[in-house]
This record gives C-alpha cells, structure tokens and sequence, in this order.
C-alpha cells in the first residue's frame, strides 16, 4: 500500500478536499431562508395591526395555517422521492367529512379520530404508492385517479357542506395552553421534531437517495420500490393528519374541502425550498412556506389590500422564492466548481 | 503458461438474455477461480455490461447456470448478490449526489447510535476508516458527493465494492477516470492475495496484461474464447474481438468524385471535447470511430446546433457560422440535418403519424399561408420515404406503433426530406434489424453519390468500415486518428478506439481479395 499512500498525498496535495462555507450552506437551506422570510412579513404585520403581537392573534394564525402546514409536508415527502401527489386534496374531503359525520366526543373519542385519519391517509397513500412504485404509472396521473375517485367517495358520505366535529377537536386543538402556546402550534413543532428523528433512519436516507438518483440507490441496494411505497404512506398520513386539522378548525364538514389545497401545498414545497427534482429539501421548510401564505394574506388585509389580491401576491413570492434559491444554487455551485 | 491450479469460484454457462428482438448475450461462458484476476474483453455492444448485471444481480439471464464456489448462483436482486459476495464497481458510477461519502459507503444502513436512529458522527467516522484503510484518508467522509471531483467519486466506487471484502469483486472500466492506476492496481492485488476472485473490464490492454493472466473475450453476446494472456499478442486480441467474419467486410465499390470542402471544424472544445478539427467535403462520408462516453455525442450535437462549443468554429463552404439550435442549423449553408442517437427519448413524438415525423422539419415550408395542405405533406413525405424504402403503408401509423427499424427509416427520412446537403448521423443503425441496416446504408450512400456529405458515428466499427471514405478516431474527447481509404479496417479501429496506436498498412489479405 506504500505507492497508495504516496499518489493519495500527491493527489491530495493537488485537489484539496472542498467543503463549502459555513454561511453559504446555512443560506443554501430553504428551511432558513424561509424562515427569514416569515419573521420579516411578521414584522410588517405587527407595524400595521399592533394586535398582530397579541396571543389570540398568533394562535389564530398558527389554527389557519396547520392544515396547509400539515398537507405541503406530505407532498413535500413524495417530490423529495422525486414523485408527484395529487391525492392529497381528496385524502383532505374524505377524512374532513368523516369526522363531521361521524364525530366521537370527548379526549377518547378525539384521539380514536386522529387515529383513523392517520390509517385512512396511509391506506390511501399506499395505494398511491402500490400504482406508482410496484405497477410502474405515472405519478401525476395515477394520484389523480386517486383523488377523484375520494373526492366521489367524500360526495357519496355527505353530499352537501354540514354536519359537526366533536367539540373536544374543535374547541381543544384551536385552544391555547399555558395562556401563550397554541395546541395547533405544538403540534407543528411536533411534526417537525418527529420529522428530525425520521431524518435519522435509513428509509429517510433511502428517500433522499432514490429521488436524487433512483439509478444509483438502486445499484448501492436500496430498495427503491419499497421506499417510494413507504413515502407515499407516510404523505397519506400526513394528508389525513391535515385533514383533522381542517376539522378542527372548521368545525364542519365538506366534501369539497380538500380542492385549495392541491395548488397551495405545492406552492407552499416549492417556496420552502424543496426542489421538484427531487432529492433536495425537507418538510420544515414546507410548513414554513405554508405559514408564510397564510401570513401573507393577514398582511394584506391588514394593509388594506383587496383580497383579491391574495392569489396574485401568493404567486408573486412563490416565483420570488424560486429564482431566489435558484440564484442561490448557481453562487454556491459556482464556488465549487474551481 | 502453466496455469496455477486455483479452486474454482465463478463459473456461468451458457447465459443467455434477450430484450426483445435484441439478443444482448447469446451464450456465455465464464470460469474465474479463486484469487485470480481475470480480465473481460470485448467491443462496444459485445455483451460485457449485460454480463455484468446478470453477475450482480440486477438482471436476470433467460437461460443459462451460474455457480459459485460450486454452489448454484441465480441472485434475485443486488442485496441478494451482496449477500453471495458478490460486489460490483459500475462504470456509471452508482453512487448517490446529495448524500455524503460516509454515507454512500454505508448505503443502505447506517451506523445507528444507542436509540437505532443513523448517528451521523459514528457513520461518518466508519467512512473515515473506511477511506483510511484504503489509502484514501485525504477524501473528507463529511463531504457531499456530488462536490468530489470524478476521479475521487470512482475511487469511492471502487472502495465502496472492495469494503464488502466479496468473494467476487467485479470492477467495471476502474480506471476509466483516473490518471494514474497504482492505487486500483494495489487493491485489485491485495483483494487477490485474499483469495478473492476480480472480474476486471477494461479497454486498456496494456493495464489487462498486468493484472490479469487469463481474459474472456465476448463478441455480438458470445464468449469467443478465453485466452492465455502471455501467449496471445494484441494484434491476436483484436482479432478475436473483432471476429473472423468481419474481416471480409466488402468496402464500398464505387469510389465517388470528393468535392469541394463543405463543413470545416477548426479546435472545437467543450466540457466533453479537446481541440477537434477536421473538414468534410461534397460527396463524402466522414466515420467516427469511438468508444462509449469519448465525445462523439457532444461533436455530433455541436455540429448540429442543439448544443454550443466553448472554444473553436464551424465553416460552412467557408463561412463561419453558428448555430442557435438544431432549426438554425438546417437553414444555413445548404443545411445540416441530425439523426440524434437515442431515438427514444430525443427522435419519436409517440402518438404521431410517421407522415407527420418525416414532414415535421420542413412544415413552414409546406404550408401555404399557414394552413399546411395534406397534398404537399402526403407528396413530400413520400418522396423521403422512398428514398430510404420506407413502405407508404405505414405512413399514417403513429410512429410508436412501427418496429425500430421502421422507426428509424422515418427519422432519416425526415433528415433527407430538409433538403439539408450535410447529414449528421449519430449512431443511425442502432437496434435496428440487418435488413434495415442495409436500405440506410443504401440511402446513405445515395445521398453522398449526389454530393451530399454525411459525417456517421456509428457504435459498429464494421458500419464505418463499410461506409467510410475517411474516419476520425475519436479518444477522450480528441481527434486520436484519422485513416484514410483502405486504412480504414476494424482491428486498426479496434486499437485505435482503446487508445493503442498501429501500424497503417493495408492488410495483405484485403488486398489480395481486392485484386481478386
């Protein structure tokens, strides 16, 4: 190994091993850049509505956005796959008129609730996944497929906006605890904490690798089929999770509940950093970009816009945020490639 | 040689794969023994990737045995192949971008702290003892892969395949991307010293002879021979990877008045391709000769507008000109027209008709105050058709409905339907059936009798040996060689395209059939 040693050395003399700057990866993660972001439209918002700082006004923000939050963190795990999830709007009807149908009181009866969102959201992500990963369809077409046909089955449940969700969801998960927290917040902190230690398994590693290059995760033995299928379960999920949130908040049902959020989610990926390539952001950076649209609209309408003004505001930093980190990819490439 | 009586190790029989009509190994033998290294050689296409997925357990063969160790082999996937030992350094490199090295050395576990959950210190530290252990120490575990340069991620290739300690390690083109070959060669000779059997593919036959004793040679899917490196010259080599048959392939009879220069490229560079000069007159056929991944795409699409060069210029009849995509390039200096490679992704719009494929080039030209009149399109699409025999039966089929061959009739013909009096044709007979081969070579060769001029890459050295009046060797990205007339014979191909000089001479046997 002696001539080994000596080219390494030789070589490492030439090529020195790159890493790059501290600064520069911090600003290359969405989740910050993001976060940045949400903190100064908050300071807009509090200069315009001085109520904006008040408790009551946070926790209705973080009730507005949990469900958007909690559904772009689902799509955001199948586009990391490098794939595609429309179902998520019709996991979001389904599971939303379910629990205005069929309400269960009390702490029991709402934690049985989530309990079945939860199993509904992952059987329907598993059938996402089953057409996607094992039959080999598209992803855009077979996930909308899948949307209708729950869209139907939301219509076939409750055919007309009505019913009521239990007030333990309704009234508990808007509440605030120890006076200052939001439940809805926590339970974002928590998805997000639950999301940390996720990252730290191998399937998390294998959703990573698949999407970044599906040829080589492949050939270094992971099990492609079976991580996309466990992406889509685990997006379901979360879709079903958004679902009682929405419940929670809205206090009714309808079957149409899920449309908005199709396009909004996927914004709210795309503004939070995740790349539609694949491969290349995380869920907390979605959340945040949900966050953000939904701040976004409070600010406007605090600053006297229109709301119909909202939708092209929305689209506006959307593509905002898609140059920003593409200018910021091409900097931070461009101090590599020397 | 005497041959060191080894216990046996890998040993296949009779592998045989098909993907449709295709025939990727026809029969194959293979007998490796323990703690040998054992080379595999062959042509482009000769069957060695085929070979070596079916190894690895990605594909499986149609027929045919493996054993390993006397055990019978049939790996259902390449964790199964893993678990055999049986591990593999691929050509393309499969190692993951966005993960780090340390990672990617691990994939697809990681080290797990006392919770179960991946510890990135102790997955890194493993990397880092990993890379120590083979003389990698200075590669950061910490760094992405994507941010190595490509020499140090097909070291990290090679180590990940070496650090399972296999029974069989296969390492494809290991030293494609590396300058200097000490350090796989140390490896290889250590894995064998520990009984381990080393399957290494490589076009270069100098680095073959010192590794390896015996070598397998594959051609068109089947295993030709294995031979005794020390008693067998390279000229023997080439020969057996060329095959016998090929040697009688008849050149072009009629030789054709050449005409003036048309194309002229002078020091074209880019990512992919070093100073590459050359000129094509009227009336010419220019072959490209090369392996895999030596820059013929990027020349071919340069010089078809649909990418630009970072250095150097085209000349057309004199004129420099450039190019701003392929659409440009068809209406300049008479034009230039291109046959792109992978008919699948950048020829066929699955869905249309062929009429409307052929004619697709050349609309604004048909259409008569915009409105395109099927006469004109119907007319025009015939006359091309004919011109490479494509029956005018098919010409409403969606073009995804035909067969390859008929495929890729249609898309010469749209080539020829432009008007274009330059062709540029990448690789224009690839999986299409011998008939088909014959009638573009016929339409090919008539198209350079009315003094258009074709340049061909063709993946069939036997192509450019039929079809050529001249023929560029294209080797890591430069011009290597050029052979002229009767130079241009497949074993001077072969050597040439492995980066090995020979001798230009005529071969005595061709000549003697010649003036026969």
């Amino acid at each position: 190994m002696n001539t080994a040693t000596q080219t390494a050395d030789a070589a490492a003399a030439t090529s020195p091993s790159r890493q790059r700057p501290p600064l520069r990866r911090i600003l290359s993660n969405g989740a910050v850049i993001i976060g940045l972001v949400y903190l100064t439209l908050y300071g807009i918002y509090a200069l315009n509505e001085p109520s904006a700082l008040t408790v009551y006004s946070f926790s209705s923000l973080m009730n507005n956005a949990a469900p958007l939050a909690l559904a772009a963190a689902g799509v955001t795990v199948v586009i990391l796959s490098r794939g595609f999830d429309l179902s998520v709007a019709g996991v979001i009807s389904l599971t939303n008129v379910l629990m205005a149908v069929h309400p269960m009181e009390g702490a029991a009866g709402g934690l049985t609730s989530l309990a079945l969102c939860l199993v509904l959201g992952g059987a329907i992500g598993a059938i996402n996944g089953i057409l996607v990963s094992y039959v080999k369809l598209q992803s855009i077409a077979s996930t909308l497929g899948v949307m209708i046909v729950c869209q139907g089955a939301a219509l076939l449940i409750l055919d007309a906006p009505g019913g009521y969700v239990s007030d333990w969801i309704s009234y508990g998960l808007t509440d605030v605890a120890l006076e200052v927290l939001p439940i809805s917040g926590l339970i974002l902190l928590l998805v997000a904490c639950l999301w940390g230690l996720f990252l730290r398994t191998d399937l998390a590693v294998g959703i990573y690798a698949v999407g970044a290059d599906e040829n080589a995760a492949l050939l270094s033995g992971v099990r492609v089929r079976r991580v996309r299928l466990a992406a889509y379960i685990l997006a379901g999920a979360l879709y079903g999770f958004a679902g009682y949130m929405l419940s929670a908040q809205t206090a009714t049902g309808n079957p149409n509940a899920g449309e908005p959020f199709i396009l909004l989610a996927f914004a709210a990926a795309a503004i939070g950093g995740t790349s539609f390539a694949g491969g290349q952001g995380g869920i907390v950076g979605s959340m945040i970009g949900a966050a953000t649209l939904m701040l976004l609209q409070k600010v406007l309408f605090s600053a006297g816009v229109s709301s119909f003004y909202t939708g092209l505001f929305q689209g506006v930093i959307l593509i905002a945020a898609i140059l920003f980190s593409g200018m910021l990819t091409t900097i931070s490439n461009k101090g590599r490639a020397q | 040689m005497e041959a060191i009586e080894r216990p046996q190790c890998v040993h296949a029989t009779g592998l045989r794969k098909s993907y449709g009509a295709t025939i990727a190994l026809g029969g194959v033998d293979l007998d490796v023994g323990a703690g040998e290294v054992h080379a595999l050689l062959g042509e482009n296409g000769a069957g060695k990737s085929t070979l070596v997925k079916i190894l690895s357990g990605i594909v499986r063969p149609d027929e045919g045995a493996m054993t390993l160790f006397g055990e019978a082999y049939s790996p259902q996937s390449i964790r199964d192949a893993r678990r055999t030992g049986v591990a593999t350094a691929f050509q393309e490199l499969s190692l993951v971008p966005n993960l780090s090295v340390a990672q990617n050395l691990l994939l697809p576990r990681g080290v797990k702290n006392a919770l179960g959950l991946n510890s990135r210190k102790r997955t890194i530290e493993a990397g880092a003892a990993i890379l120590e252990a083979h003389g990698l120490g200075r590669i950061d575990p910490a760094a992405r892969i994507a941010d190595l340069p490509l020499a140090d991620k097909q070291r990290i290739e090679i180590t990940r395949a070496v650090n399972q300690n296999p029974k069989v390690l296969i390492l494809d083109e290991p030293t494609a991307s590396l300058a200097e070959v000490d350090w796989v060669f140390d490896l290889i000779r250590s894995a064998s010293d520990r009984g381990t059997a080393v399957l290494h593919i490589s076009h270069r036959l100098d680095e073959v002879r010192a590794l390896c004793e015996r070598a397998t040679v594959l051609r068109n899917g089947l295993s030709v021979a294995t031979v005794d490196l020390k008693g067998a010259d390279n000229a023997a080599i080439f020969e057996m990877m060329v095959g016998h048959a090929a040697q009688g392939t008849s050149r072009r009879g009629a030789s054709r008045s050449v005409g003036d220069v048309r194309l002229a490229v002078e020091g074209l560079s880019s990512a992919r391709l070093s100073n590459v000069s050359f000129s094509l007159r009227e009336g010419e056929i220019l072959g490209v000769a090369a392996l895999e991944g030596q820059g013929q795409s990027e020349l071919f699409r340069v010089l078809a507008g649909a990418e630009q060069p970072t250095k150097g210029r085209i000349l057309l009849n004199g004129q420099p000109r450039r190019f701003k995509d392929t659409g440009d390039a068809l209406n300049q200096g008479g034009g230039v027209a291109f046959v792109p490679e992978e008919r699948k992704t950048d020829g066929i719009l699955p869905g249309m008709s062929a009429r409307a494929h052929i004619t697709l080039s050349v609309l604004d030209r048909l259409a008569k105050f915009l409105v395109l009149t099927s006469r004109a399109e119907t007319e025009t699409a015939h006359a091309a058709g004919t011109a490479v025999d494509f029956a005018d039966r098919y010409q409403k089929f969606p073009i995804n409905a035909l067969s390859g061959g008929n495929q890729q009739k249609a898309i010469l013909a749209r080539a020829l339907a432009t008007g274009a009096r330059t062709l540029v044709l990448l690789d224009p007979t690839r999986g299409v059936d011998v008939g088909t081969k014959e009638t573009i070579y016929g339409a090919i060769r008539r198209f350079a009798e009315t003094g258009g001029s074709v340049v061909l890459y063709s993946s069939e050295l036997a192509e450019l040996v039929q079809l050529s009046d001249r023929c560029l060797i294209l080797y890591g990205g430069a011009v290597f060689d050029e052979l002229e007339g009767d130079e241009i014979q497949e074993h001077v191909l072969v050597a040439g395209v492995t980066g090995h000089r020979h001798e230009h001479h005529p071969r005595q046997s061709y000549k003697e059939e010649a003036t026969a």
